[in-house]
């Protein structure tokens, strides 16, 4: 069960208040609505960098999260478009997960658009939603159908968080090349 | 660790906006100004404290070129957005489709790196 959750909003932007942080209250009812009983903590923004969110994610690992949730960060951001935003959680997922399952969607320019990561540290699953409020609340509903069904299987979570998220982008044709 | 990837065919123009004051800025709600002002999908994808970058999906370079003033005013009724006189769409692109049977392999980031 997830007694213990936590919500981890990054960016910059955030972080400075330029943004207001509407995705965590949505996530927080999501999470209610699958376990009442859950403690919920959302963690301050943190800054996109590696190490912070490398280290706020450890933190609370090491608190014994049942599960952590990140937002935002899941795009190409800077490594397309210099004006962009830093998008570093699916890196910093991607260096400190042990088991993990992932799921890669690219706009027709090659800009990867979003990458969503469902894996463990230690006992505890951590996943990330899109920064976008639709994006976000499509992908958090898709994990908490999943993980009443599939709770140990990264595999089926991940693949259903990212045909919810698929489905934001209507019936525009798709492509599955690798 | 296994590894999904998927292509969207989809086109998108990029819009970025210049000299506003941005600080408590509901994205929601700028992304509905806009909807309203263009009858076209919106997403927000990058805001700093004076500039905010969004794709606008299904338009063309032309018809945003064709009435920034009109976008501008639009954008500046959200809540935590202020005009300055310097104001101004300062870059419009549609996005360049490629070839995806012609990807070169690249382990990690942004394809779209390669593009650049």
């Amino acid at each position: 069960m997830l007694n213990n959750v936590v919500i981890i909003p990054t960016g910059d932007e955030l972080h400075e208040g330029i943004v207001l942080d509407t995705d965590s209250p949505m996530i927080m009812q999501e999470i209610i609505k699958l376990n009442g009983r859950s403690n919920i903590l959302r963690s301050q923004p943190v800054y996109d960098k590696e190490d912070k969110i490398i280290e706020c994610i450890k933190n609370h690992a090491d608190g014994k999260a049942d599960l952590i949730i990140i937002i935002g960060g899941s795009g190409g951001g800077h490594r397309y478009s210099k004006t962009l935003g830093k998008d570093y959680t699916h890196s910093s997922l991607d260096l400190i997960l042990e088991e993990k399952h992932s799921s890669e969607v690219y706009g027709k320019n090659g800009h990867m658009w979003s990458k969503l990561i469902c894996g463990k540290i230690n006992e505890t699953l951590v996943i990330n939603v899109p920064g976008p409020y639709d994006e976000a609340r499509a992908t958090i509903k898709a994990f908490c159908s999943a993980y009443k069904i599939h709770s140990d299987n990264l595999k089926e979570i991940n693949c259903s968080m990212m045909e919810a998220l698929m489905e934001q982008y209507g019936s525009r044709e798709t492509d599955n090349i690798f | 660790m296994e590894d999904n990837k998927i292509i969207v065919q989809v086109d998108k123009t990029v819009i970025k906006i210049t000299g506003l004051n941005i600080k408590g800025l509901n994205l929601q709600e700028v992304e509905k100004v806009i909807f309203n002002k263009l009858k076209s999908v919106v997403r927000i994808i990058g805001v700093t404290g004076n500039s905010i970058e969004m794709d606008v999906y299904g338009i063309e370079e032309k018809d945003i070129l064709k009435d920034q003033r009109g976008i501008i005013k639009a954008i500046s009724l959200a809540d935590g957005i202020t005009l300055s006189d310097l104001a101004q769409i300062s870059s419009v692109k549609k996005i360049k489709g490629f070839d995806i049977q012609h990807i070169p392999e690249y382990n990690g980031g942004c394809r779209g790196e390669r593009w650049m």
